[in-house]
């Protein structure tokens, strides 16, 4: 069939077309066989350059569009769209990316990127000459979401997913739900504590009968992809029976004769090895650490809802979109890094945050009175030699909150603020403007010129040539010395490993498009919210976390969603059944069955995730992948190859 | 054969939608550059590729062809690296037989972000087929 | 189908239709509810639309606003109101709010206007462009801009001097000076604040010499200056027409600044301000662009590996908030400032000054409901009630805010917040269904 085709080349502002003749590409290319029109445009995704290309289609009967512009995964979808509203099938829709790929990549030789651009847009007409017609494949959506990870994020898509009314499993690897905020004292704006605004959202997710809440549960296994993902949740006992005694618990507690550094109070203190994490953790039930449990049977003979019968649970969960939360962690200091692990009194801000915390007047750390308490900012943030470039958006704010907050609560505090410029964002200003009004010191110094922590005698002094003093030295006499670290991802991550999910420069998880689709992966019905995806405050890590949550939703409300219908085909006159494709199949897509009286491969269509493993497999090459044909791919190599 | 006058080699690349291509599109963001003969035909999945796409690209003119593999990081399975490296081996057993260099043809996992790795994996390919062809 | 009124009850009313208003928008129509956008200016976008490109990705904005503006204005949950203001909106009952909204005329036939602009070239009448931020001048028959949406003519009807002169010329016989104001009365159920974020007018800072001195300009005149849609080929400093190579950016511009009454943070200024200078040694690769800064404040994703690029690409970066600006017989510009790293009072010549003017609140929000109380917080941005585990929610039940609304933040924060708040309308919108 001869194809008649629309090709449009953008010059997207200046984009292309201050690198790329896009005039020059036009006449290049519009004596090509089947191009019937074509034009060069400002903007092709603007609504009126959308508009002109229904109306050449409706008007010229075009068969299909080429777009030369930027990357598709900005605007395949515009432009199919497009295709659609103009009554075409949208698989007759061709993309070439004369952007990423020419104008900008080769922004150091025009006449290069213009003949390259020329060779892209050939290929991509070749292919739309063969292009088919091709409808969505339907499938069932699960109406239900898996969101994994409790903490503020992660509960707070539940609870929205919940009255979006859309079923929820929360899966949360820790004994306790509430993340990192439940080890925060005072939060900044709304002064409530970390503990309360977990015991709210935790009441909340109670108080709806469509959410399931797991603890101590990992994900194991998936299989299963956009709406019907199915999930293997691995659950550790709490070795404590559901109805509890509460009072003789307490005394099992105290009876346990296991001390072990306390990781909620990351490590300043001990706790036993069956525990709770504060008063009012959730669920309100202790926990038996057994790996650290010696079994000696000591709580066991105080209390009986000790239960060590208590087996590992394995159980299926079958859910239509997959909403992560699965936080950060801390940065963790090397030992040495301005004194961590060899001065004592040098702590982390989380550490310094649990002290606070725990502490009650006067402030004593390891027998010493604290008064002079010196701040070292960016550790394991934008650093110069190591790996992490980034700022971790949160910790000037936190630190300058927590030594306001340890002033109010202990009076006679003196903070010394050894910054990189102080980063209160926004509103944050205020409280950093509190900090120098109440009388902080604030002394910086550049990337390459950090502050010294050393030890003399008894003494724990912080030194630094100070910018804002002309470059003096200066030396604080410290009690306490807090090193402000960023947030890092999860040290182990591996239920992103096992979604596949890719990470992005700061290996934190990555979004496809920071501004067109913030919270979607390029693993379809798995979204990211929260720290995962990168450093946040509360706010931020709610409001995507409400993000992520209609997205997901969106992905499951139908109950029924549209695949792309890019699937294997096998020509079942030519196949004669020798397995090599069914076994090649990640999905178990192909079966053999009988074709009269011959045996076939017969593709799954709705199993078939259309990765083409198979193609190669094929002794005698009778298998072809939907629009990526022995024909199209040939032909695309023949128009770059310019023969 | 590029503006500037130096010459170069004509690659073309098997990238991947989900993966590889996008560590490309990030090198032009980025304004890494590589030569302007390297051409891209994305695929879903570098173990989909055919030894006769391969065969036709020098058969076509191309003198080298670079998959840009998914490597671990393939959403579609585990055993994609395995895969991809039988195809190469394959091509390669077919190319000495059609008597095309072996080394005309490389393969690399190239993850989401690995945008520096692609360049310098082109212009040392480059390089290579420069010297060793007579064009 | 903007232009039309369908229907006078709505699910969702959605004040702004800048880029936290559109994407609240589609994510509750995409949910099957009937939302309209009110509108003020001629054409959706917002401030977005205008800007070059975005960091710390250097997208263009327009790649990323228009195909948004144009799934937005097709979509067939969502009616738009353009040139159009919300005058009230009162609680009738629970779950139920009455507004009155007032269509100004545009004394065009939006549906029938082709954009040919053959209007704007007969229009004897020359009026500063207020898209273009003033640099250059516009008709009183006009296209808003290039990639306005509704991309059609509108009469400026207060510098209009009815000559008629367009009328005669207009092929399509869509200007129609007989429109009038039309008032509606709208049910509704729940409400989107998006209504965006007002400049910081440098006039405030009389020492800045912004209006006096002609090569000092803000930093939206300079996004226009680079941005696609721009008015010269090149950028010019408006004082003489010279392509400048001294550029300098005066960041905290009204900002961080208790005098003039805004001690806070703007958020953006270091960023986009980092963006443009990188954007000005590609356009002009001879010049010399040095930022004055208090602190550099690249927190975000991707943003202090941008800060560290745009020093590679050797932009000059000086610690030091500037006093004085003072003009040159040539038309160049003294800063005085205090340089931190060698502590001494310094003064240096720039042929060019751009004011990075910071993020103030739109003084609008508090007129919507006269008989609720809205609180805002205490920069006069709206309150946010549950600010750390609902930060769309506000003090009047059913009424969410979105994006800078509720204070300054960057384009993917305003992103975020517009999906927290539609979040939150879809949820209250199922719930009391």
């Amino acid at each position: 069939m001869n194809k008649k085709l629309g090709v449009y080349i953008c010059h997207c502002g200046g984009n292309i077309s201050d690198y790329v003749d896009v005039e020059q590409v036009k006449k290049a290319i519009e004596s090509e066989e089947g191009v019937f029109l074509a034009k060069t445009t400002m903007f092709a995704c603007s609504d009126s350059s959308q508009k002109e290309m229904v109306e050449d289609i409706k008007k010229n009967e075009l068969d299909g569009i080429v777009v030369a512009s930027c990357s598709p995964k900005l605007h395949l979808l515009t432009f199919r769209a497009v295709a659609e509203r103009a009554n075409i099938n949208k698989y007759n829709y061709v993309h070439a990316n004369i952007r990423e790929q020419s104008s900008w990549a080769h922004s150091d030789d025009k006449t290069g990127a213009t003949e390259k651009a020329v060779f892209l847009v050939k290929a991509a007409i070749s292919k739309a000459r063969y292009a088919e017609s091709l409808e969505p494949i339907k499938i069932k959506s699960k109406k239900a979401v898996a969101v994994i990870g409790g903490g503020v994020a992660g509960m707070r898509a539940a609870i929205e997913l919940s009255d979006m009314g859309c079923p929820v499993t929360l899966i949360e690897r820790e004994p306790f739900v509430g993340g990192r905020v439940s080890q925060f004292d005072i939060l900044f704006t709304t002064y409530e504590t970390g503990k309360d605004l977990v015991t709210r959202l935790y009441n909340n997710l109670l108080a709806r009968n469509n959410i399931s809440v797991y603890t101590g549960a990992e994900v194991i296994e998936n299989s299963g992809s956009i709406g019907d993902f199915k999930l293997t949740i691995k659950i550790t006992p709490r070795y404590i029976m559901d109805r509890c005694n509460e009072g003789r618990l307490q005394k099992a507690i105290d009876a346990c004769p296991v001390e072990v550094p306390d990781p909620f109070n990351f490590n300043i203190t001990n706790r036993k090895a069956i525990y709770h994490n504060f008063p009012s953790e959730y669920p309100h039930k202790p926990v038996i650490d057994i790996e650290n449990c010696t079994r000696c049977g000591e709580c066991e003979k105080i209390c009986e809802s000790v239960d060590f019968s208590q087996k590992e649970e394995i159980i299926d969960i079958n859910v239509g979109s997959v909403l992560m939360a699965t936080g950060f962690d801390p940065y963790t200091p090397k030992d040495g890094e301005f004194g961590f692990n060899q001065i004592n009194n040098v702590v982390t801000l989380p550490q310094f945050k649990r002290i606070l915390a725990l502490s009650n007047e006067p402030l004593i750390y390891n027998t010493r009175a604290i008064k002079h308490i010196a701040y070292i900012y960016c550790v394991g943030s934008r650093q110069v030699e190591g790996e992490n470039k980034y700022c971790s958006r949160y910790c000037c704010t936190s630190v300058i909150h927590a030594s306001i907050m340890a002033k109010k609560k202990f009076g006679n505090i003196f903070n010394y603020h050894f910054n990189r410029g102080i980063r209160t964002y926004g509103k944050q200003e205020v409280l950093y403007n509190e900090s120098l009004k109440s009388g902080d010191v604030y002394l910086q110094s550049y990337e390459d010129d950090p502050p010294v922590v050393t030890q003399q005698g008894n003494k724990i002094v912080v030194t630094v040539n100070d910018i804002l003093t002309g470059k003096k030295q200066m030396a604080v006499e410290a009690d306490l010395v807090v090193l402000v670290t960023g947030m890092v991802p999860r040290a182990d991550n591996s239920v992103g490993s096992l979604f596949k999910l890719p990470k992005g420069r700061d290996n934190f998880f990555n979004e496809i498009h920071m501004k067109l689709r913030p919270v979607e992966t390029v693993i379809d019905g798995i979204t990211i919210s929260g720290a995962c995806q990168g450093p946040k405050n509360i706010l931020e890590s709610s409001n995507s976390a409400l993000s992520a949550a209609t997205k997901s939703f969106s992905y499951v409300s139908k109950g029924e969603l549209e695949l792309e219908p890019i699937v294997a085909e096998i020509d079942k006159n030519q196949c004669t059944w020798c397995g090599a494709c069914a076994e090649a199949c990640p999905f178990d897509a192909i079966k053999k069955i009988k074709d009269g009286d011959k045996e076939i491969a017969m593709v799954n269509n709705s199993v078939c995730k259309g990765c083409g493993m198979c193609l190669p497999v094929c002794p005698t090459d009778v298998i072809n992948l939907i629009a990526y044909s022995n024909r199209e791919i040939e032909s695309m190599i023949d128009a770059l190859a310019g023969s | 054969m590029t503006g500037k006058g130096t010459q170069s080699a004509k690659i073309l690349v098997f990238s991947t939608e989900k993966i590889s291509d996008p560590a490309i599109d990030m090198a032009g963001l980025l304004k890494l550059h590589y030569p302007p003969t390297v051409y891209t035909i994305a695929v879903p999945c570098s173990s989909s590729i055919k030894s006769a796409w391969i065969l036709h690209a020098y058969e076509k003119g191309f003198d080298g062809v670079f998959i840009a593999a998914d490597g671990s990081d393939c959403p579609y399975g585990e055993s994609c690296t395995e895969k991809t490296g039988k195809i190469v081996s394959r091509t390669h057993e077919m190319m000495k037989q059609k008597d095309i260099e072996p080394a005309r043809l490389r393969m690399a996992a190239i993850c989401s972000v690995c945008s520096e790795s692609f360049v310098k994996q082109m212009k040392s390919f480059n390089e290579y087929l420069l010297k060793n062809s007579n064009m | 189908m903007p232009g039309k009124i369908i229907n006078n009850s709505f699910d969702a009313l959605v004040i702004g239709g800048g880029i936290a208003g559109g994407e609240a928008a589609l994510n509750i129509a995409n949910n099957g509810f009937k939302v309209l956008i009110i509108e003020k200016d001629l054409s959706i976008g917002g401030k977005m639309i205008l800007l070059s490109k975005v960091f710390p990705t250097l997208d263009c904005s327009a790649c990323i606003t228009t195909p948004k503006v144009s799934e937005i204005s097709r979509h067939p949950g969502i009616t738009i109101f353009t040139g159009s203001e919300v005058k009230n909106i009162a609680k009738i009952k629970e779950n139920s709010f009455e507004a009155e909204v007032v269509r100004n005329p545009r004394y065009v036939n939006v549906d029938d206007c082709t954009g040919c602009q053959l209007c704007e070239e007969a229009c004897p009448v020359l009026v500063p462009d207020q898209y273009q931020y003033n640099l250059v001048g516009r008709k009183a028959a006009f296209i808003p801009h290039s990639i306005a949406s509704p991309r059609a003519a509108a009469i400026d009807i207060e510098n209009c001097t009815l000559c008629g002169a367009c009328e005669k010329v207009c092929p399509a016989k869509c200007i129609d000076f007989t429109q009038e104001t039309e008032t509606y009365h709208l049910k509704i159920k729940t409400v989107v604040l998006a209504t965006g974020f007002n400049l910081f007018d440098p006039l405030k800072i009389p020492r800045y010499g912004f209006g006096q001195f002609k090569n000092v300009i803000t930093s939206m005149q300079m996004e226009r200056q680079l941005a696609p849609t721009r008015p010269f080929s090149t950028i010019l400093r408006p004082g003489d027409g010279k392509v400048p190579d001294k550029i300098a950016y005066v960041l905290c511009t009204g900002s961080r600044d208790a005098t003039i009454g805004n001690p806070i943070c703007s958020q953006i200024c270091c960023m986009y301000s980092i963006k443009q200078a990188q954007l000005l040694m590609g356009a002009l690769p001879m010049a010399d662009v040095t930022i004055y800064y208090i602190n550099i404040r690249s927190f975000g994703k991707g943003f202090e590996e941008f800060y560290d690029q745009a020093k590679g690409m050797g932009v000059n970066f000086i610690k030091g908030k500037i006093g004085k600006i003072s003009e040159t017989d040539k038309g160049n510009l003294i800063l005085r400032y205090e340089d931190i790293n060698e502590n001494i009072v310094k003064e240096t010549e720039h042929d060019m000054v751009v004011l990075s003017v910071g993020v103030l609140p739109n003084p609008e929000n508090s007129s919507f409901f006269p008989n609720e109380q809205l609180k805002l917080d205490p920069f006069n941005f709206v309150y946010q009630t549950d600010c750390l585990a609902s930060p769309a929610l506000t003090s009047i039940h059913g009424v969410f805010v979105a994006g800078t609304a509720s204070g300054p933040m960057d384009i993917p924060d305003s992103i975020l917040s517009a999906g927290a708040a539609s979040s939150e309308a879809i949820s209250y919108l199922t719930q009391k269904k």
